[in-house]
C-alpha cells in the first residue's frame, strides 16, 4: 500500500509541503478520487454495530452508501468529483499481492480460533482484515456514480497512476487518495483523507509534489528512487534502511544504482533479482489512459434511477435517498464562487532573508544530529 | 530598527477590526514608504490590501525592509489593551523575531507596553493589474454595510448591477427576494452623505453576501466606501482612511456554472 513511511518522512524533513485544509476550501475544484481506496475505506469504516451494511440476501451495501452519502458531501461543498477505477494490477505487484493473500488467510484462520473463543474484539478485528474490494462491489459503484452524474474513469492498470495523469494534464486539480504513490506517479497536488467522515473532523492534507521535491532537494528522478528504496508496491526494499538513512544515500549518491555501488553490501543485502529498474520504469511510464481521451462530465442525477437501484432490496430509505438527489441537482444549479488566483497572477515571495536564516538553523541542527547519532525524532 | 507612532491608537485598532475576521495571519511589509499589507483569506476568494503612508505617522522610521508575519488574532488582543485615545509605538530590531506596542496614555502617566513574538510566513503575493473598471460606486459606508446586512438575510450571495439610473442590490432565497435601489444624489451638499456613480457601461455581478459583511467591519474607518466593477473581473471595495492610507479589498465573483 503506498509508500512506506513516505508521509512521515515529508512530514518531518519538508513540513512546507504539507498543508491542512478545510473541505469547502475546495470549492469549484475538479478532483480525481482513487476510487479503490475510498471503496476499501467505506467497507471498513461505514459499519452498524461493527457489521457492515447488508442488503436483503445479504450483500453488502457499506460502499454504496459511503460512496453515495461522502460524494453528496463533496458535491454541496462545491468539490466536482470525477472516480478512478483500478484497471488490472501490473504484473510486478503480484509479489505484493500474494503476500496479502497470505496475510488474508493468516487472518482467516485467527477469525476461527476467535469465533470459537468467542473473542467479541478479536473477531471485529480480523473481520475488518478480510475485508477485501471485488470486481462486483466496483461495479456496482460505478453504477452508482453513473445514476447521480458523476463521471467515472477506467484506469487501465493502477488507478494512483491515471489520477496522477489526470492532474498532470491539468484537467483535474488534484488527486484525493491515501496512497502516497500518487505523488511518485509525479501528481503535482495529492489530498488525503478527503472522503473521511465528516464525524471524525479530520482536516484534508494538501501534498504538493513541488514543495515536498524542494524540502527533501530532489529531482523528480531521485525522488522516485527514494521511494523505491522506502518500500513500494513493486519490488522490495533493501533490510536495514530506514527512511532518514534512505534520504542519506540518495542525496549523497544522487541514483539507487550509485547506491547500490557504494553501500556495503553485506551489510545492507538487496533482495535478490531485485528488479528495481522495473519499478522506476512504471513509475515513470505508468501505464495510463492519455488524458486527452478522457472526457469529464457531469450531468444530472436520475432521481428514480437512483431510488431503483438503492432502496428496495439494498433497504436504503427512500426519503433519504430522494433527499440526497435532491441536494445533487440543487448543487447543479446557481453558481460557483470564483478564486482570486483565477483573475491574478500569484507570486510566492517567500521571506529571503529569514529563508536563509531558517536554512542555516537546519543545517546547524542535522549536523548536531548526525554527529550525536541521535535516532530521536525530530521534535514537533 | 523600525518604528512607527501614532497619536491615536484607535486607527490600527480599527484596521485590526477590519481584516481579522478575514485572515488568521498576515505579513506587514514595512519600508522608507510606510506599511503595507497583502493577503488573502484561505479559499483564495477575497484578498486584503492595506497601505499606511509613512508620512500619516506621527513618527516613522525604518532603516531596512522589514517584514513582520504576524498573528493577527493575538495582535487585536493587544490592541484591545490600548485606550482609544492612546498613543501607540510599533517597534522592531532589524531581524528581531518580536515586535514591541507601546501604549502611552495621553497625559504619559501610564506607559504600557507589550511583546509579540513574529511568524515565519511564506504568503503568497497577487500581482494585481492596473485596471480600468466600468463602473465606480461612491456611498455612504454606514448605507453600504446595512444593505449588506439586510440582504444577507435573504440569501447567501447579492446581485449589484450598476446602470444609468442607479446601483440596484438583490438577493433572493427561500423566503422570498429583496431589491435594494439607491439613485445617484441630485445635489450635494453633504460629500459624505452622497451617493455618486460613475459609469462607462452597465455591469451585473454576482458575489457572496458573507465576505461583504466581512469587509464592511472596515466602516468605522470611513464614512465613504467606494465600489469599483468591470464585467468578469472581482469587485474592489476601498475605505480611505483620513490622512494616512486606504484599505482594499477585493472579491472575486460568482460565476456561472459549465459543464466542461
Amino acid at each position: 500500500m503506498g509508500i512506506l513511511g513516505l508521509s512521515k518522512l515529508i512530514a518531518d524533513i519538508a513540513p512546507q509541503a504539507v498543508k491542512e485544509m478545510e473541505i469547502k476550501n475546495y470549492f469549484g475544484r475538479k478532483i480525481a478520487i482513487d476510487a479503490s481506496m475510498s471503496l476499501y475505506q467505506f467497507l471498513i469504516a461505514v459499519r452498524s454495530e461493527g457489521a457492515q451494511l447488508v442488503s436483503v440476501d445479504g450483500e453488502t451495501t457499506s460502499h454504496l452508501m459511503g460512496t453515495f452519502y461522502r460524494s453528496i458531501r463533496l458535491i454541496e461543498n462545491g468539490i466536482k468529483p470525477v472516480y478512478v477505477f483500478d484497471g488490472k494490477p501490473p504484473e510486478m505487484k503480484s509479489h505484493q499481492l500474494n503476500k496479502r493473500a497470505e496475510r488474508r488467510e493468516e487472518a482467516e484462520k485467527e477469525l476461527q480460533k476467535a469465533t470459537e473463543a468467542g473473542d467479541q474484539a478479536s473477531i471485529e478485528k480480523f473481520n475488518r482484515r478480510l475485508v477485501k474490494v471485488t470486481r462486483h462491489h466496483s461495479e456496482e459503484a460505478k453504477e452508482l456514480l453513473k445514476l447521480m452524474g458523476i463521471p467515472v474513469v477506467d484506469a487501465p492498470c493502477e488507478a494512483e497512476a491515471q489520477c496522477a495523469a489526470l492532474v498532470k494534464s491539468g484537467k483535474v486539480f488534484a488527486a484525493a487518495t491515501e496512497d502516497m504513490d500518487a505523488l511518485t506517479f509525479g501528481a503535482p497536488v495529492l489530498l488525503r483523507h478527503l472522503t473521511f467522515s465528516e464525524a471524525r473532523k479530520m482536516p484534508v492534507q494538501e501534498f504538493h509534489l513541488d514543495h515536498v521535491l524542494q524540502g527533501l532537494e530532489l529531482n523528480h528522478d531521485e525522488f522516485i528512487d527514494l521511494c523505491i528504496l522506502l518500500g513500494c508496491d513493486y519490488c522490495g526494499s533493501i533490510r536495514g534502511i530506514g527512511p532518514k538513512r534512505a534520504v542519506e544515500l540518495i542525496r549523497q549518491h544522487r541514483t539507487l544504482d550509485n547506491v547500490l555501488r557504494n553501500i556495503d553490501t553485506q551489510k545492507y543485502t538487496p533482495p535478490e533479482n531485485w528488479d528495481y529498474e522495473l519499478a522506476r520504469k512504471l513509475f515513470i511510464e505508468p501505464e495510463v489512459t492519455d488524458p486527452k481521451d478522457i472526457e469529464l462530465k457531469w450531468s444530472d442525477p436520475d432521481e428514480e434511477g437512483l431510488v431503483k437501484f438503492l432502496c428496495g432490496d439494498r433497504q436504503f430509505n427512500e426519503e433519504r435517498v430522494r433527499n440526497g438527489a435532491k441536494k445533487l441537482a440543487r448543487a447543479r444549479t446557481g453558481t460557483t464562487q470564483g478564486r482570486l488566483d483565477g483573475f491574478f497572477t500569484i507570486t510566492l515571495s517567500p521571506n529571503p532573508k529569514r529563508k536563509a536564516e531558517d536554512d542555516k538553523k537546519n543545517a546547524a541542527k542535522k549536523k548536531a544530529k548526525t554527529s550525536g547519532g541521535g535516532r530521536g525524532r525530530k521534535p514537533k | 530598527m523600525f518604528e512607527a507612532r501614532l497619536l491615536r491608537s484607535s486607527i490600527l485598532k480599527k484596521v485590526l477590526e477590519a481584516i481579522k475576521d478575514l485572515l488568521t495571519q498576515a505579513t506587514f511589509d514595512c519600508d522608507d514608504n510606510g506599511i503595507q499589507l497583502q493577503a488573502m483569506d484561505n479559499s483564495h476568494v477575497s484578498l486584503v490590501s492595506l497601505t499606511l503612508r509613512a508620512d500619516g505617522f506621527d513618527k516613522y522610521r525604518c532603516d531596512r525592509n522589514i517584514s513582520m508575519g504576524m498573528n493577527l488574532g493575538s495582535m487585536s488582543k493587544i490592541l484591545k489593551c490600548a485606550g482609544d485615545k492612546d498613543t501607540v509605538t510599533m517597534k522592531a530590531q532589524d531581524n528581531a523575531d518580536t515586535v514591541t506596542f507601546v501604549f502611552e496614555s495621553p497625559n504619559q502617566e501610564k506607559v504600557s507596553d507589550y511583546e509579540m513574538k513574529l511568524m515565519n510566513l511564506d504568503l503568497e503575493h497577487l500581482g494585481i493589474p492596473e485596471t480600468e473598471y466600468s463602473c465606480t460606486i461612491r456611498l455612504p459606508s454606514a448605507e453600504f454595510a446595512r444593505i449588506c446586512r439586510d440582504l444577507s438575510q435573504f440569501g447567501e450571495s447579492m446581485v449589484i448591477s450598476c446602470t444609468k439610473e442607479g446601483v440596484k442590490f438583490s438577493a433572493t432565497g427561500d423566503i422570498g427576494s429583496a431589491n435594494i435601489k439607491l439613485a445617484q444624489t441630485a445635489s450635494i451638499d453633504k460629500e459624505e452623505e452622497a451617493v455618486v456613480i460613475e459609469m462607462d457601461e452597465p455591469v451585473t455581478l454576482t458575489f457572496a453576501c458573507q465576505y461583504l459583511n466581512y469587509f464592511t467591519k472596515a466602516t468605522s474607518l470611513s464614512p465613504q466606501v467606494q465600489l469599483s466593477m468591470s464585467a468578469d473581473v472581482p469587485l474592489v471595495v476601498e475605505y480611505r482612511i483620513q490622512d494616512i492610507g486606504h484599505i482594499r479589498y477585493y472579491l472575486a465573483p460568482k460565476i456561472e456554472e459549465d459543464d466542461s
